[in-house]
Formats: structure tokens, C-alpha cells, sequence
């Protein structure tokens, strides 16, 4: 294997791995705050088109990634409205949108691009970087800064304060409420940037393939840290990279080389599960001035 | 003796779905003002492909055989707490060693039919295997496992549909696909039934054993969940697992159980399409059949009772979008952000009235 294969091997992997990170990232904040966030997989499908579409209509690939991100914080709202404020659980709201997004994306593809299941071409692209889209190396100062402001700022401590412990952070002045609508409203927009490091070049129904929910591992695997969250997406992007690199050349059926990064996060799961501490009350709804 | 505002809580405790569905209708009468055609020629197009004669209505119930089980499957798990977003996965897997069941063995079609429904039950529990014991032994969140679980249940049905058991010959160029099944355990359409008591169902219409096999399910279901002892602990523990724990219930045993047998139910899903439809086996299989349970269950609140609607819901919103699509400007696809609209909708509205009668079961203890 040669040194410039290896160069080749190692950006594609960050590319490939890029959506995954963006969105546990996305997980971290919502889940530090207490919101599970099974929405992202849907979330992601809806902002893959917004990116695709606002490229076209406004002939400029970064008015695209805006409004993929702001698609993807309306769509992170509509989450915590109906967890945080509906109090429904977050789980079967998730699903709900999930099921929405499929539906919503297909309407509008069909809307603005005459075809249900994929848009036009879209021909405006990001700016490459060593080959690949330069939106993926900015995962590196995102990730300090999430790192940052989760750890270090006050709006972190309120933030993990609501995801361990309500009540307390109530009693203390925090306002859960707000906080949590934050924590979900910045993972849409982080989903947002993920879906713009997917493909650019046109939007096909289905194209997420599951990364939404690859992510949500990650973020599991990586004890629901910033850094562990994105070394566990790079674990299973480059466990993806493996396979589209290797498919054609390793004589086993091309098919089991395709389980691969899947049956990679089941193991992972299966061996970091109970080491992996969730945030206390994720998950756990909070209702202001009962009991 | 029940007093009227038991009544009354309970007729509230029970109205959001039928809420979420005006709600629904409304913005999808909101939607096609804004597309520029007409509400009331809208609403024809739509009667017209659904209820205007015999073979439409048929055809709605035929589309609803699926989704019913499917809702069915997901509803059952999520009696126990268990969030099956497998069903997908089971669903192939199920269809597949059914399918398996129907080519290669040799019986006589009174025995060979039952044999491959159990072989579906069978391949579909056992793809909810892993999920549930990462769930109760590891505590893994089965949303996560199942997904994962469903995109290898896809590559594994490719494999063996391209490999060991395709059932292509040389020089026909087909989609990748098994042999034939047997004819000894083709489902039979029951038509013919139908006529004869009048229904008038063309014989284009698929009403065949799967709608038995639906419709058995859905019984042993409802008896199981309302009539029996392990239905009881089901409902127990989907209600609060540290009051079941109390309360002497094993409740990762339960877990297991409902898992398992949601899965066998999955495993039908894909029974009308291989064995009446298609006749044979492959990957293709209409997709999305499994999540579109999820949402079905939701919306029929898990209960057997309660999907019978939703599933014809969906297969009525089916239907409704090719009259959409065929009659006016409105796209078909405008049913499927609908249906999402209506789940959420409803849970939403849910938790209000739940909220509502609680103040109110309060306000009459004072």
C-alpha cells in the first residue's frame, strides 16, 4: 500500500464520516440537556434537501447551507415543542417526525422539483480541500468549540445542569424550558451542517440511509462527550470508508462487506453498554411547578 | 355505576385520534387551496378512487391487509415498552424463510400454508432475538439495535436472493428473485367468497389467506392482551416497569416474550405480496411497510382494536393519493407528510387531553 493511497484513504474516511460526527454532536447538546433526539435521522433528510434546493434557487451553495441550517433548527424546534413543552415522549415524537420528514421531503421535492423521490442537479459545490469538501474540516475547531462550550461556559453548566437534574436547576433559577428548546434547536443546526457534508449534488429520498441513528450510537460510545461522540462517528465512518474502498477487491460477497459498519456499532455498543453513562434525566420530561 | 364524568373523561381519554384526523384534514384542504385546485374536486377524486363501487372499496381493504399486521407488530411491543422500529428487518427476514418454507418443501397444501406461516412468524422472531437480549441483558435501546438490525437484514436478503437461492435462469434478464413458490402453498384469493354473499370484488383485487391470517392475529392479539395473564403483565409492565418489578412481574422475561412475538407478527407483514401478489421472493419488496407500522400503531393508540382503523386509514390515504395524483394537481406524495402530520397531531393532542382530564378528575376529588 502506498503513501498517497493511505493520504487517499485517510480524507475520504473524514468525509465519509463527517455527517455522522456533525450529528452526535448535535446529540451531545440535545441529550446533555435532557432530549433524546431520534428525530435527527429525519431532521437530516428534511436539511439534505433544503441544501440541495436553497443551492438552486438562490444560485449559491452557501445560501444552500443556510438554509439547511435553519431547516434544520425549525425542525429541531418542532421536536422540543412537542417534547418539552407537549411533554410527549421523546422517543415516539422522534418516530412521529421521522415518519413527517419522509412525507414533508417527498411533498416538497415533488413541489419544487416535479419528481417525488430526487431533485434537480444542483452543480454548486462547497469548496474541496485535499480532495475533499473543505465543510469537513471544519468538524475539527467545531468540535473545540462544542467541547468549549459544554465544559467551560455557563451556558454548558445550565445546559448539563437541566440533563442530570430538573428539579435542582429550577430551584436554582435555571430555565429548564429554555435551556432544552436550546440544546435541540442547536443539534437541528448542527444536523443541518452534517446533511451539507453528505452530497451536494442532488437530493435523493432515503440518501440518510440510517446516518441519523449511526450518530446516535456514536454519541452513546462516546459517553455523550463532544470528543467522544466524533471519535466514535470517525470509528464507524472510516468502518464505511473500509467498505466502499474494498468492496470491489476482497473476495468476500459484496453484501457482508456492506454489514460490516453496522455489525462494527452493534459489537461496539454491545461491549461499551453500562461503562456509557446517559445523562440522568435524559429522556425524562419536566413539568414546572408540580409535586 | 359509572358517573357521567367518568364517561365523559374517558369518551375525552379516547378522542385523540379522531381529533388529530379532523386536524389532518383540515390542513390537507388547507394544502390543496394553496396548490390552486378546488377542496370539493379534491375530495371527489379522492371518493372517486376509494368508495365510488365495489372493487375501489376492496382494493382499500386489500392495501390494509399489511399495514394492519405491521401495526399490529408494533403495537404488541409497544404494550411492553418496547419501541420495535425492527419491524422492517423481521418483516424481510420473515418473508424470506416463509418464502423458503413455500419453495423447497413438498406437502399438501392444507398443511404446506399453515407451515409457511409459521415459518414467517418464526424468521421474524428470530431477527427481534438480538435486539431483545442487547435490550434486557445490556440495555442497549432497541431503536438503535433494531435500525442497525434492519440495515443488515436488507444486505443479507440481497446475498441470498443474488446467490444461494436465486432463482433466475441464464439469459432472462429479471430482478434479482427466488424460484417460484409451490403451488400447494400459493395464497388462494377468497374472492369468490365474497361474491357470493354479495360483495361484488373483481378478481384483480388481492383478498386472499392473508386477510384470514390478519384478522386471526388480530384476535389472538386482542385475547392476549384483554383475556390472559401474560397480556396483563404485557400492559403492566408497558405501564411502569418499577411498579411491575414490585409487583412481582419478570419484567425483562415480558420484554422478551412481546419483543419475540412482535417480531413473528412482522414476519407476516410481507405474507400477501410473496405469496399471492409476486409468487416468489425478492429484495424489492414494497419498502418502508415496517415504519409505516410504527406510525399505524401510534395513530390506533396500540391496541388491535384501534389499528383496524388506523390500518385502513392508511390504506384509504393509499388510495386517495392515486385519485390525488390521476385527478387533480395535487401530488400523491402530499398523503405521506399527511400521515406523519396526523402522528404527531395526535400524541400531541394526547398529552393535552390527558393533561385535561387529570385537572378535571382533581378538580371533582375537592
Amino acid at each position: 500500500m502506498d503513501l498517497s493511497f493511505l493520504a487517499f484513504f485517510l480524507v475520504k474516511g473524514l468525509e465519509i464520516s463527517a455527517p455522522i460526527a456533525y450529528a452526535s454532536l448535535g446529540a451531545v447538546f440535545s441529550e446533555r440537556g435532557g432530549v433524546v433526539n431520534i428525530a435527527m435521522e429525519g431532521i437530516m433528510t428534511v436539511t439534505s434537501l433544503a441544501l440541495v434546493w436553497g443551492a438552486i434557487t438562490f444560485h449559491s451553495i452557501w445560501m444552500g447551507l443556510l438554509v439547511a441550517v435553519v431547516s434544520g433548527m425549525l425542525m429541531g424546534l418542532l421536536h422540543a415543542v412537542v417534547t418539552v413543552s407537549f411533554k410527549v415522549d421523546h422517543v415516539v415524537s422522534g418516530v412521529a417526525i421521522n415518519v413527517f420528514a419522509v412525507g414533508l421531503s417527498r411533498f416538497l421535492c415533488q413541489s419544487s422539483f416535479g419528481q417525488e423521490t430526487q431533485s434537480a442537479i444542483n452543480s454548486r459545490m462547497f469548496p474541496s480541500w485535499l480532495g475533499i469538501n473543505s465543510l469537513a474540516f471544519w468538524l475539527v475547531p467545531i468540535v473545540a468549540l462544542s467541547w468549549f462550550v459544554i465544559n467551560r461556559t455557563v451556558f454548558g453548566l445550565r445546559l448539563r445542569s437541566v440533563g442530570e437534574n430538573p428539579e435542582a436547576a429550577d430551584t436554582l433559577g435555571v430555565n429548564v424550558y429554555l435551556m432544552r428548546y436550546t440544546g435541540v434547536v442547536i443539534s437541528g443546526a448542527l444536523c443541518g451542517l452534517g446533511s451539507c457534508t453528505l452530497f451536494a449534488d442532488k437530493w435523493i429520498s432515503g440518501m440518510v440511509a440510517g446516518r441519523g441513528y449511526m450518530a446516535l450510537a456514536a454519541t452513546i460510545f462516546g459517553r455523550w462527550d463532544p470528543v467522544g461522540a466524533v471519535l466514535a462517528s470517525l470509528l464507524f465512518g472510516y468502518a464505511d470508508t473500509v467498505r466502499i474502498v474494498f468492496e470491489t477487491m476482497i473476495p468476500i460477497p459484496v453484501q457482508f462487506v456492506q454489514m460490516f459498519p453496522y455489525v462494527l456499532a452493534l459489537v461496539v455498543l454491545a461491549g461499551v453498554a453500562g461503562k456509557s453513562r446517559a445523562p440522568a434525566a435524559d429522556g425524562r420530561n419536566f413539568e414546572k411547578g408540580e409535586g | 355505576m359509572r358517573s357521567r364524568g367518568s364517561v365523559r373523561n374517558t369518551v375525552l381519554e379516547r378522542a385523540a385520534p379522531f381529533i388529530g384526523f379532523l386536524a389532518s384534514a383540515v390542513v390537507l384542504v388547507a394544502i390543496v387551496i394553496v396548490l390552486g385546485e378546488n377542496p370539493g374536486r379534491a375530495f371527489e377524486a379522492i371518493y372517486k378512487f376509494t368508495f365510488s363501487n365495489a372493487a375501489k372499496a376492496a382494493q382499500v381493504l386489500s392495501v390494509s391487509i399489511p399495514y394492519y399486521i405491521s401495526g399490529l407488530a408494533v403495537a404488541l411491543a409497544f404494550k411492553a415498552g418496547v419501541f420495535n422500529m425492527g419491524v422492517e428487518g423481521q418483516y424481510f427476514v420473515g418473508g424470506f424463510t416463509a418464502a423458503l418454507a413455500g419453495i423447497y418443501l413438498k406437502l399438501p397444501p392444507l398443511i404446506h400454508i399453515p407451515i409457511v406461516v409459521l415459518a414467517a412468524m418464526l424468521g421474524g422472531a428470530l431477527w427481534a432475538l438480538i435486539p431483545a437480549l442487547l435490550k434486557v441483558r445490556r440495555g442497549i435501546h432497541e431503536v438503535i439495535t433494531t435500525i442497525l438490525f434492519n440495515n443488515i437484514a436488507v444486505a443479507l436478503v440481497t446475498y441470498f436472493v443474488n446467490n444461494p437461492f436465486s432463482g433466475i435462469q441464464k439469459g432472462v434478464s429479471l430482478e434479482p428473485q427466488t424460484k417460484k413458490i409451490a403451488a400447494s402453498a400459493v395464497f388462494q384469493k377468497l374472492n369468490g367468497l365474497f361474491r357470493a354473499v354479495g360483495w361484488n370484488v373483481p378478481d384483480y383485487v388481492y383478498l386472499d389467506y392473508s386477510l384470514i391470517v390478519a384478522v386471526v392475529m388480530g384476535l389472538v392479539i386482542w385475547f392476549l392482551l384483554s383475556r390472559t395473564r401474560s397480556g396483563f403483565e404485557i400492559r403492566a409492565v408497558g405501564t411502569s416497569i418499577d411498579v411491575s418489578r414490585y409487583a412481582g412481574i419478570k419484567v425483562k422475561k415480558v420484554q422478551i416474550g412481546a419483543f419475540l412475538a412482535s417480531g413473528a407478527l412482522a414476519g407476516l407483514i410481507g405474507l400477501q405480496e410473496i405469496f399471492a401478489i409476486r409468487e416468489f421472493y425478492t429484495y424489492s419488496l414494497a419498502s418502508g411497510l415496517g415504519f409505516d407500522g410504527v406510525a399505524i400503531s401510534l395513530i390506533g393508540r396500540n391496541s388491535p382494536i384501534g389499528v383496524i382503523f388506523s390500518a385502513g386509514l392508511f390504506g384509504f390515504l393509499r388510495q386517495a393519493g392515486y385519485g390525488l395524483q390521476l385527478f387533480t394537481k395535487v401530488p400523491n406524495s402530499v398523503t405521506y407528510a399527511i400521515q406523519g402530520l396526523m402522528i404527531l397531531f395526535i400524541v400531541v393532542i394526547n398529552e393535552v387531553l390527558i393533561r385535561v382530564v387529570r385537572a378535571l378528575r382533581k378538580k371533582e376529588a375537592l
